[in-house]
Order: structure tokens, then C-alpha cells, then sequence
């Protein structure tokens, strides 16, 4: 079996949402001697990818989003073995994750604090009308890299723009990357508040956040 | 030089297209509906005919003649003195005042009574003056007064509620806690709205308006057909509309059923006939607007997805159109430019039977 063949089994094993297939396609990977770093990249990763367009299509919904994320997990755990101690615990990033004050919309959030964990994230999700300055508070608790807001309504829109302000303030602004969402977010909005990144949707918030953390 | 056409992005941004862009666009939201929804896309006339609707010189458009259809409004009895925050106008005035407003001077073939939450589980400790204000109404009104309000699952789960926060517990990976905890929130959702048309029925009310269902995924929706289901039974002449929250419903739970179909990961056109079979009189489909999109690409898409769920309703469907749905930007107060646009273009393309 080539590699591509290999990785493609990986990523169907995900979709699949069983953690027995998942786990005998890492084992299969590993006897193979493909590097854990690339099992896990380009055959777990790309499978939880494809599970999160499926979900926004209506095909796969949130308990096989969850399922699919439970038998990744159990793969990488049995990879964690193969790798450099502080290799196997290192996290893709920190991040701080939730719903700006007067806007108690949470499932959209939600979604994306699932796909960012399940994508190998270490994802604190702080709720919905979250109190500004909890943003800043978690960030420096946790000293996360980079902060998640939602805002779902016209109105509430502003409190991003308030927290990239707050985050500028305290001195942060340079350590922590900004991503903003939520239906009236536009990339437009993004720019103008000076926030690092917009995603419309789950699987391109894993995306942009990869392409900003890593 | 290329004539260039004054449009607006999903945000209501002002933009300028010209005849081709415009076509492009059309085409690439009616494809993208097409994908999605596993339905027929538009065709080269429905495009054409859609293009020469968003070029139109003058600043609003209407219908033409013979091809009025019924128009109803939701929350249009606090519309008047809301303020921007809820898309109101700010002039103090009282809910009646609203609602006579809205038949007597705005033209609305039907209105409801709504209060400021605007979900049914508040309406509980109100009911007496839910009802006291619902007969006034009827009392000084003509055109059917309906009750609205929205399922809102959500307020049954922790903190606002007494079932454990399904989104807490899938991220615990407690899935089966968590399709119980939406099964149990469901079934009381679905108890709460009976209990509250029951007395708003004792009123006078005229029927209900189940606005936004599906807010909170396929649990929600689970909850409202069940209770038009039940309603229905009660009062067999009841006006019931469900409007809908969404374009899909959100499978949150993935394994709930109604009539044997699984309701999540649903489209407007396979909603209907499941609001019909329940004992709904209107479905009001929606499809939401992509704000970092052009009018064009929404009214494309939106054009393509309500054409399939009028071709699949045995009901009449009434289309949400406002703020952020139906091809029409997400603006607190949207522009006439692009509402009546989108409007005509239900009406004449979609063939929908209301708005």
C-alpha cells in the first residue's frame, strides 16, 4: 500500500466516526514505519477536515463530529508512544474561545471550539456573553496564543473590536493572534478592527488558525 | 465604458457590478443551493429574468400586476417602539398600537401578538397578560391576530434552564447524556407551547406563528411538530405557521425522528412536507444571507433553495425575508433597494404564496 493509500485509509477511518477502525489503520500506518507526525497530519487531521465539511453540508451531524474526535484521539494516544516526550504533548496552540457580551448565540461557537480541540488544540472555551474583560483575563491565565469571538448579532459586533482594543492596552496584542465570526463577522470587519483572521464557518477556523499558529 | 449596476454585499456594503458579474454571481449562488440541497438549479431564463429584476434603475421595485400575494409580519406589534437594537423605530406606543398600525396603515394581511422576549418560556409567568393584551386585540383588529413566539430549546438547557447543557456534555464526550438531556428538553419545550396556545386560544387568538423553529437543531424542530401536531388535534380550525430559524437544520442530536424521517441535516424543501404532515396551514422557509457574498450570489442561492421548498410544500410557503435571510443583507434596518429586489424576485421566480 503506498503511502497515499495509507493516508487516505487514515482519514476514511475517521469518517467513519469508529474508534476500532481508526485504531487499526494507526497500527497499520505504524507497521508500515510512516512517522507519527504525518499520520496524525496527513491521515487523522484530513479526516477530521473532511468530518467538519460533511457536518456544515447536513451529512454528518454533532455526536459523529464527537465521535469521529473521541477515535482520533485514541489514535494519537496510541502514536504518543512513538514520539519525543515533548513532541507528544505539545499542543497545535492555546486558545481562548467564546461569545461576546449581550449575545447568548452558542451553538456556532461551540462547533468551532470542537473542531479546534478535536484538531489538536488546547481550546478553553469561555461561554456565551462573556464579560470583555474575561477574555483578557483567560488569555493571560492560560497564556493562550491566540482568542476565538463570536458575535452573532449586529449589535454585538463591537465587543471584538473592544477586546483587540483592550488586548492592545495591556500589551498582548503582539503575542495573541486574533480570529473573529458569527453571521454578520465579514472578512471586511476583520480587517477594519485590526482582528488577524475571519472564518466563516468551523473547518476554516481550524484552517486559518493553523495557518497563523503553526 | 461598462455600465455598472449599484448592488450591495450580504453586509449591505454598497458595490457596483456590471451585467456579467452580476449574471456570474447569480449562477454561482443558484449552483451552490444546487450542491447543497441536491436540487435543480435555475435555469438560463429564471437567471436572466433575476438579473433584469437586480438592474432595475429605479431605487425599489415591486410585483406586477395580479401578482400580489398575502403579507404578515412577526414581531411587528413591538416593532414600532423597539428601538434599533430589535429593529424598532423607537415611538412609544403600546402593542395594540402596533398591531393596528401594521393592519390599518402598513397594509399586513395578518399580524401576531408577540412580547419582548419573544420565546415561549417566558411567555409563562406573563400568560395572564399575554392573554388580557390578546383580547383587546382581537377586539379592536380585523385581520387575523396570531400568537408568535419562538421555540428557543436553548432556554430549557443550563444556565437558563433545567437540563444539562448538551454542548458541554458532547465536548465531555457524553453523547448519549446529551441526545437525553435534548430528548427531555424537547419534550418539555413541546408541553410548554401547548400549555401557552392553549390559553391564548381561550383568547380569541386566531392561531400561532412557531417563528424561528430549528434555532436550537433538530431537537427544536422535534419539539414543534409534535406540538403543532398536538394543536391541531385540539383546535382543527387553528392557524398555525411554521417559520423556520435556518436553510439546514442542525443535527445536534442526529437521531431524531418524525413521521420516519431523521430531521437532521434537512433542507427547506424536505422541512415542508414534515410541517405540513404535523398540521401546520404555512411553512415559512428561510435561507440565510452569506454577508461576505454579493446580493446576486445570496438572491441566487436563496431563489434556488425556496423554488424547491414551494415545489415540495403541500402547504402554502410564506418566506422569511428581513434582516440577514432570504438574499437580503444583514442590516439592522435593511435597504428598500434590496428587499423589494428580493421580494419580487420570491414572488415572481420562486412562486411562493407569501412573505
Amino acid at each position: 500500500m503506498s503511502k497515499e493509500e495509507m493516508f487516505k485509509e487514515l482519514s476514511d477511518a475517521i469518517v467513519s466516526c469508529k474508534k476500532d477502525a481508526v485504531v487499526a489503520s494507526v497500527e497499520k500506518a505504524r507497521n508500515e514505519g510512516i512517522p507519527p507526525a504525518e499520520i496524525i497530519e496527513k491521515g487523522l487531521a484530513a479526516g477530521m477536515n473532511e468530518v467538519g465539511i460533511l457536518f456544515e453540508r447536513g451529512k454528518l451531524f454533532l455526536p459523529h463530529v464527537m465521535m469521529a474526535a473521541g477515535a482520533m484521539e485514541a489514535g494519537v494516544s496510541l502514536l504518543e508512544a512513538d514520539m519525543p516526550k515533548e513532541e507528544a504533548s505539545k499542543k497545535l496552540g492555546v486558545v481562548v474561545n467564546g461569545t461576546v457580551e449581550g449575545d447568548v448565540h452558542d451553538i456556532g461557537k461551540s462547533i468551532v471550539s470542537t473542531m479546534l480541540q478535536s484538531s489538536g488544540f488546547e481550546v478553553h472555551d469561555i461561554g456565551r456573553d462573556v464579560p470583555l474583560q474575561d477574555f483578557i483575563d483567560k488569555i493571560k491565565e492560560t497564556n493562550a496564543n491566540m482568542v476565538g469571538m463570536s458575535a452573532l448579532m449586529t449589535t454585538t459586533l463591537p465587543g471584538q473590536k473592544e477586546v483587540i482594543e483592550m488586548l492592545r492596552e495591556q500589551g498582548l496584542r503582539d503575542q495573541v493572534k486574533v480570529m473573529v465570526g458569527g453571521a454578520p463577522a465579514t472578512q471586511a470587519w476583520a480587517d477594519k478592527i485590526g482582528a488577524d483572521c475571519y472564518a466563516e464557518n468551523a473547518s476554516e477556523a481550524v484552517a486559518r488558525a493553523k495557518e497563523l499558529l503553526l | 465604458m461598462t455600465t455598472e449596476y449599484a448592488l450591495r454585499m450580504g453586509d449591505g456594503k454598497r458595490i457596483f457590478l456590471t451585467k456579467e458579474q452580476i449574471i456570474a454571481d447569480l449562477e454561482d449562488g443558484s449552483a451552490d443551493a444546487a450542491d447543497l440541497g441536491e436540487i435543480q438549479a435555475l435555469s438560463g431564463d429564471e437567471i436572466d429574468k433575476l438579473a433584469e429584476i437586480l438592474m432595475t434603475p429605479s431605487r425599489m421595485v415591486g410585483v406586477e400586476p395580479g401578482k400580489e400575494v398575502p403579507v404578515t409580519h412577526d414581531i411587528g406589534t413591538i416593532r414600532i417602539d423597539g428601538d434599533q437594537g430589535n429593529s424598532g423605530v423607537g415611538i412609544p406606543s403600546s402593542r395594540l398600537i402596533g398591531s393596528m398600525m401594521h393592519e390599518r396603515a402598513f397594509g399586513a394581511d395578518t399580524m401576531e401578538l408577540g412580547h419582548i422576549d419573544y420565546s415561549f418560556k417566558p411567555v409563562k409567568p406573563v400568560i395572564a397578560q399575554e392573554m388580557q393584551t390578546m383580547e383587546v386585540c382581537q377586539q379592536n383588529m380585523i385581520v387575523p391576530l396570531l400568537y408568535g413566539a419562538m421555540p428557543n430549546m436553548g432556554l430549557y438547557y443550563t444556565p437558563d434552564g433545567p437540563f444539562e447543557n448538551p454542548g458541554d456534555l458532547m465536548k465531555s464526550f457524553k453523547i448519549k447524556e446529551a441526545q437525553e438531556s435534548m430528548e427531555h428538553a424537547a419534550e418539555h419545550l413541546t408541553r410548554d407551547m401547548v400549555w401557552i396556545m392553549q390559553r391564548l386560544m381561550s383568547s380569541g387568538a386566531d392561531g400561532v406563528n412557531f417563528d424561528t423553529i430549528g434555532a436550537a437543531g433538530d431537537g427544536d424542530f422535534f419539539a414543534s411538530l409534535h406540538a403543532i401536531e398536538s394543536l391541531r388535534k385540539q383546535y382543527p380550525d387553528i392557524y398555525i405557521e411554521a417559520g423556520m430559524a435556518g436553510e439546514l437544520l442542525l443535527g445536534l442530536h442526529g437521531e431524531m425522528e418524525y413521521d420516519g424521517t431523521t430531521l437532521a441535516g434537512l433542507w427547506p424543501h424536505q422541512q415542508a412536507p414534515l410541517a405540513a404532515k404535523a398540521g401546520a396551514n404555512i411553512f415559512g422557509p428561510v435561507v440565510n444571507t452569506n454577508t461576505s457574498r454579493t446580493s446576486p450570489w445570496n438572491l441566487g442561492r436563496a431563489v434556488t433553495f425556496i423554488k424547491a421548498a414551494v415545489e415540495a410544500s403541500p402547504i402554502p410557503c410564506h418566506v422569511n425575508m428581513g434582516m440577514g435571510v432570504g438574499g437580503i443583507p444583514m442590516f439592522e434596518t435593511p435597504t428598500i433597494d434590496a428587499v423589494s429586489r428580493a421580494s419580487k424576485a420570491m414572488v415572481e421566480i420562486a412562486g411562493v404564496d407569501g412573505i
